[in-house]
C-alpha cells in the first residue's frame, strides 16, 4: 500500500467509503459528499480540518498515513486525496 | 557584513507533556490528538518559577563573549511576538540592561513581525551597527583595537495568556529565551542575505482570510525562502541544514516535499521537546546545530521563520558559519 500504481480497488473504495462519511460528519453537512467534489471549493475543507480527516481514518481504518508526502494535487477533490491516502499508508 | 558573533540559549530542562496542557488550554480530544500525531509536539517548555526577566537572564548568563566587551554594546533588541508582556511601569527589558551591566546601551523591542521578529531583529542590529561604523570610520582605532560596536539581541517569553500558549490547532508555545551579541563586520556566521515579505492582509484580528493563509502559507514561505538563497546567491544544495521556526512538524515535513528538500537537512528534532518558542527558534536551533556538528567552517545554512498575528511575515536567511 506504498505506491499508487499498486492500489488495491477494494481499499480505495473503502477509504473513499469512509472518507465521505467523516467529511459529511465533520462539515455537519445533511447533502451527501461524493467522490467527485472538490475538497476546497465545494466543501470549504481547511488543513486543519483536512488533518482531522486523516486522524478520523487513521482511527477508522487502521492504518498510518504519510501525511507529509501529501502534494495540493492531492487535496484537490475526494477522489485524489482518497488515491493518496490509499497508497500511501500502512497497517497500524 | 552582519555577523553573529554568539549565541547562548536557555530552556527547562524538562519539557511539560502536552497533555498535561490539555486541560488548562481547553483542547477537545481531537486537538491533541492532532498536536501529538501529526504536529509532532510531545513537551513543552514551562518555568513557572521564573519571570520573563529570569528567563533572559539565564540565556544571557551563557553568553561568555559578553563578559568584559559591556562596553561595546551600543544596542539591546528584545525581538519577541507578544507587543505587551509586563504592567506598566515594570519594564523586564531595561532590568536586564541594568543587570548586565548596559544601562548605557539604547534599548528597544522589536514585535511588529510576531514571531518572525528575531531574524528581523537581526537585520536591524546589523544595519544600526553599519551606521556606527560608518560614523567611526575615520577614527579607525576603534576597530582596529578590536572594540568594534555589538548589539544583543534577546528574545524570549513567558505563556502567560492563552493567546500566548497556543495557536488553535497550529501550535504550541513554550517558554525559553535566547542571547544573541551580533557585530556589523565579524567572520563568525556571516549573514549572507535576508528576504521578507510582510502580508498585512492576513490579520488574525479580523480573520477574515485564515483560509487563504492556510492555503498561501506554505508556497509563500518556499518564496522567501527562495528568495534569500538567490540573494545569496547559492542553491538549496549548498545548504548544509535549514533552521526551522518549530510551529509544528507536518508544515515542516510538506515544506521539504514542497522545496525537494531532505528531510533530513531540516532541524526538527527541537519541535517535540520544547514546542514553539516565538522568536528564539532560530537561535534556539542554532545552538543545536553547533552542538551536534552540523555546521562547518564555511558552511551555508538557512534559518526561516512565519509570524503570525496581526498580518503575517514570512522571512529567510542565508549565514555562511
Amino acid at each position: 500500500m506504498t505506491q499508487e500504481a499498486g492500489l488495491d480497488s477494494d481499499f480505495r473504495q473503502q477509504v473513499v467509503d469512509t472518507m465521505c462519511a467523516v467529511l459529511a460528519s465533520l462539515l455537519n453537512r445533511t447533502d451527501p459528499v461524493t467522490e467527485e467534489m472538490r475538497l476546497m471549493e465545494e466543501l470549504g475543507m481547511s488543513s486543519t480540518l483536512g488533518l482531522e480527516l486523516m486522524l478520523e481514518l487513521e482511527e477508522r481504518l487502521q492504518i498510518l498515513i504519510d501525511v507529509e508526502r501529501m502534494g495540493q494535487a492531492d487535496t484537490t477533490t475526494v477522489a485524489a486525496m482518497a488515491s493518496f491516502v490509499a497508497g500511501h499508508c500502512q497497517p497500524a | 557584513m552582519t555577523a553573529l558573533e554568539a549565541v547562548s540559549v536557555y530552556v527547562p530542562a524538562v519539557g511539560t507533556p502536552i497533555d498535561d496542557l490539555a486541560g488548562p488550554l481547553g483542547l477537545t480530544e481531537m486537538q491533541l490528538k492532532l498536536f501529538k500525531r501529526f504536529h509532532g509536539l510531545s513537551h513543552v517548555g514551562r518555568d513557572p518559577d521564573t519571570s520573563l526577566y529570569g528567563l533572559l537572564m539565564k540565556a544571557a548568563a551563557g553568553l561568555d563573549a559578553l563578559r568584559g566587551n559591556e562596553h561595546r554594546v551600543r544596542y539591546v533588541l528584545h525581538a519577541r511576538a507578544m507587543p505587551v508582556v509586563a504592567p506598566y511601569p515594570d519594564n523586564p527589558l531595561h532590568e536586564v540592561c541594568h543587570s548586565l551591566g548596559l544601562d548605557h546601551a539604547i534599548a528597544f523591542t522589536v514585535t511588529h513581525q510576531s514571531c518572525a521578529s528575531g531574524l528581523l531583529a537581526i537585520d536591524i542590529a546589523g544595519r544600526l551597527l553599519a551606521g556606527v561604523d560608518e560614523r567611526s570610520a575615520s577614527s579607525r582605532a576603534e576597530t582596529d583595537s578590536g572594540d568594534s560596536p555589538l548589539a544583543l539581541i534577546l528574545s524570549g517569553e513567558k505563556a502567560f495568556t492563552r493567546e500566548a500558549q497556543m495557536f488553535v490547532d497550529t501550535t504550541v508555545f513554550g517558554e525559553g529565551a535566547a542571547a544573541c551579541l551580533v557585530s556589523a563586520s565579524g567572520t563568525r556566521d556571516r549573514m549572507l542575505s535576508y528576504a521578507c515579505n510582510v502580508r498585512g492582509e492576513f490579520d488574525s484580528a479580523t480573520g477574515r482570510n485564515d483560509a487563504r493563509l492556510q492555503q498561501e502559507y506554505r508556497p509563500s514561505l518556499a518564496e522567501v525562502m527562495r528568495e534569500a538563497l538567490d540573494k545569496a546567491g547559492v542553491t538549496l544544495d549548498d545548504i548544509q541544514i535549514v533552521l526551522p521556526h518549530n510551529v509544528n512538524l507536518v508544515t515542516w515535513q510538506r515544506m521539504s516535499t514542497l522545496l525537494g528538500l531532505p528531510r533530513d537537512r531540516v532541524l526538527l528534532e527541537n519541535i517535540s521537546l520544547n514546542g514553539h518558542v516565538y522568536c528564539a527558534d532560530m537561535f534556539i536551533n542554532y545552538r543545536t546545530a553547533c552542538d551536534r556538528g552540523l555546521l562547518r567552517p564555511g558552511g551555508k545554512y538557512l534559518a526561516a521563520a512565519v509570524g503570525a498575528g496581526g498580518g503575517a511575515t514570512f522571512a529567510a536567511m542565508v549565514f555562511e558559519h
